[in-house]
């Protein structure tokens, strides 16, 4: 890009930025403060506040965990194996994405539903997965399924095979491979297809609405808690249940997304810029 | 095809692109598995013995470094696998890299390197392990001339040092020459000849082995080396009548195309000196004949031009 069109560009980046991002968040904060701060707590502190936010808490260190493990295996699966049916596999991953979550969750009802396929089957073992946790669970897994193997496979891709090839012949199994040289050379972009699937399964709404019936101190998360309260006017539960929730996914950005600029300040440090030639290092005596 | 590779030697496998010479070094490695035969290390079957159990060192074509490891990381990496203890791992670590002399770059990342640097540290990897046989693969392929050159001398020096079983890939002939003491020469899956380079380069086995390995012409129905013929302005026993058609001056050395009466196309490699004491000229009428040392030394190749 020419010099002239520098700035202009970069205020335009911003700008919009500001417009989608920072405007709207901002006056939900500005709005979940309005009546002051002892307002705001005491509305996210209530029970039924207080149990959104764990609810939220348990799907996310369940659902997460499950995507991360499944993302990385079809990723790996898929970078490093050929296999018929690779190409279905490779499709069928980004239908959640594709889909909206609302299909996601009428989907589930249908299959695990009291008149589903298997809910005659679950119901007869005391098991509920519709109008329960494992509904929100699986819900959220679902919507948020793509994030890691999307963010991992196209950095398997570029790494290539043979790290681990040169692992193999220094005696590394295939656990010691995965830890020592798989896992750290796609750490950062696991990391940030752990963030993305954060942050989706925080603020997932529409699967679990479905799914979960938001019932008040049972199945309601954040986002269902902050749509009700906001629905019974409740103006300052809403606004500060979204500040808990934005607050949150910022932090989960942060912890996890800090790392990736570290690393790319280290990759930009020049090469054995004052080291000695080959030449120098090598033939001192010789020649 | 069946190769034997002698304990303690620096064989090269030789021949051009594509020939099969790469795959026959990940098959010995364990990286590849043969469709039959079998690999024997110190006369014991590996074939079903997997890479990490094999005990080969093998450096890759483009060094596959451990990237998001330090130098020093990288060198210990088999150990490490191996849980030595640690103490002995830095003695081992410290003493590869002098002998690969990147002592002062122990804790640099493989990206701060340079390319022969670079195989330096992937070559100490390999040893670290103290492998039966060690495996390279093109292991100059990727770097400039100069530094090539560099290497090649210090590959040599090293292998004296430590006389670990190498054998190593290459489609360069002078390379091969230059750093091997046994070659292997390798077309279209197939194991042309074996032999020191001295062997192979005087008596090849075939046309293609003795084309491959440096110039050839046609003199009096059979190949020869052009550097094996001379030029005349007077006819002697055995010199062939022929027309000068070109003369090349390629810096220290002069070509010079010579259409024989008998209807052969030769042409004959001279040194500078040589050439200019002749003073040749296109269209010149001169006898060509093949050296007297040459005669003496091999005999002239008898191989049919098929």
């Amino acid at each position: 890009m020419s010099r002239r069109w520098r700035l202009p560009a970069r205020f335009a980046a911003l700008g919009y930025l500001a417009l989608l991002i920072v405007v709207p968040v901002g006056s939900v904060f500005f709005r979940a403060f309005q009546h002051g701060f002892g307002a705001a707590w005491d509305a996210v502190t209530t029970p039924e506040a207080t149990h959104a936010f764990w609810l939220t808490i348990f799907v996310v260190a369940i659902a997460v965990p499950l995507d991360t493990i499944f993302g990385v295996g079809v990723a790996l699966l898929l970078a490093r194996h050929r296999f018929r049916g690779a190409w279905i596999l490779d499709a069928f991953i980004d239908i959640p994405l594709a889909l909206s979550p609302v299909v996601v969750g009428l989907g589930l009802v249908l299959v695990y539903g009291k008149s589903g396929w298997f809910g005659n089957w679950l119901a007869a073992r005391g098991i509920a997965i519709i109008f329960s946790v494992p509904g929100i669970v699986m819900a959220s897994a679902t919507v948020a399924l793509p994030y890691v193997a999307r963010s991992v496979l196209p950095v398997l891709l570029e790494i290539g095979t043979e790290q681990e090839q040169a692992a193999r012949t220094l005696g590394a199994g295939p656990v010691a491979i995965f830890l020592r040289i798989t896992l750290p050379s796609i750490r950062r972009s696991l990391a940030y297809g752990v963030t993305l699937t954060t942050a989706r399964v925080l603020g997932e709404f529409g699967a679990v609405a479905i799914v979960s019936g938001a019932i008040v101190d049972k199945t309601q998360t954040m986002t269902l808690f902050i749509d009700d309260s906001f629905n019974n006017l409740d103006p300052v539960g809403a606004y500060a249940g979204a500040v808990i929730l934005a607050l949150l996914s910022l932090g989960v950005l942060l912890i996890l997304g800090g790392d990736r600029h570290q690393r790319r300040e280290r990759r930009w440090q020049s090469p054995s810029a004052e080291s000695p030639s080959d030449m120098e290092v090598l033939l001192p005596a010789t020649t | 095809m069946t190769l034997e590779i002698p304990a303690g030697s620096l064989t090269a496998l030789l021949g051009p692109s594509g020939g099969g010479k790469s795959t026959l070094l990940r098959i010995i490695a364990g990286l590849e598995t043969p469709d039959r035969g079998t690999v024997e290390i110190d006369g014991v079957d590996v074939t079903d013995v997997p890479v990490r159990k094999r005990g080969v060192g093998f450096c890759f074509q483009h060094y596959a470094p451990f990237r998001h490891l330090t130098v020093r990381r990288n060198v210990a990496f088999g150990l490490e696998v191996r849980r030595r203890p640690k103490n002995e791992i830095r003695e081992k670590v410290d003493e590869l890299l002098d002998l690969v002399k990147l002592a002062h770059l122990a804790d640099r990342y493989p990206s701060q390197l340079s390319g022969g640097q670079r195989q330096r540290m992937a070559l100490a990897r390999a040893l670290a392990i103290e492998p039966r046989v060690l495996l390279l693969d093109e292991p100059f392929g990727a770097l400039d001339a100069q530094v090539r050159q560099q290497l090649r001398r210090w590959l040599r020096d090293l292998h004296e040092k430590i006389a670990v079983t190498t054998v190593l890939v290459t489609h360069d002939q002078e390379e091969a020459m230059e750093v091997a003491d046994r070659l292997a020469i390798i077309n279209e899956g197939h194991l042309e000849q074996v032999g020191s380079p001295s062997q192979i380069y005087d008596r090849p086995a075939n046309e293609f082995v003795l084309k491959f390995l440096g110039p050839a012409t046609q003199f009096g129905g059979s190949w020869v080396r052009p550097h094996d013929l001379t030029v005349h302005r007077v006819g002697r026993g055995t010199g062939q009548p022929g027309v000068v058609e070109r003369v090349t001056h390629l810096g220290f050395e002069v070509r010079v195309d010579v259409h024989l009466n008998n209807g052969e196309r030769t042409w004959v490699q001279l040194s500078r000196g040589a050439a200019d004491e002749l003073g040749l000229e296109e269209s010149d009428v001169v006898w060509v004949a093949p050296s007297p040392h040459a005669l003496a030394a091999t005999g002239m190749r008898q191989l049919s031009s098929a």
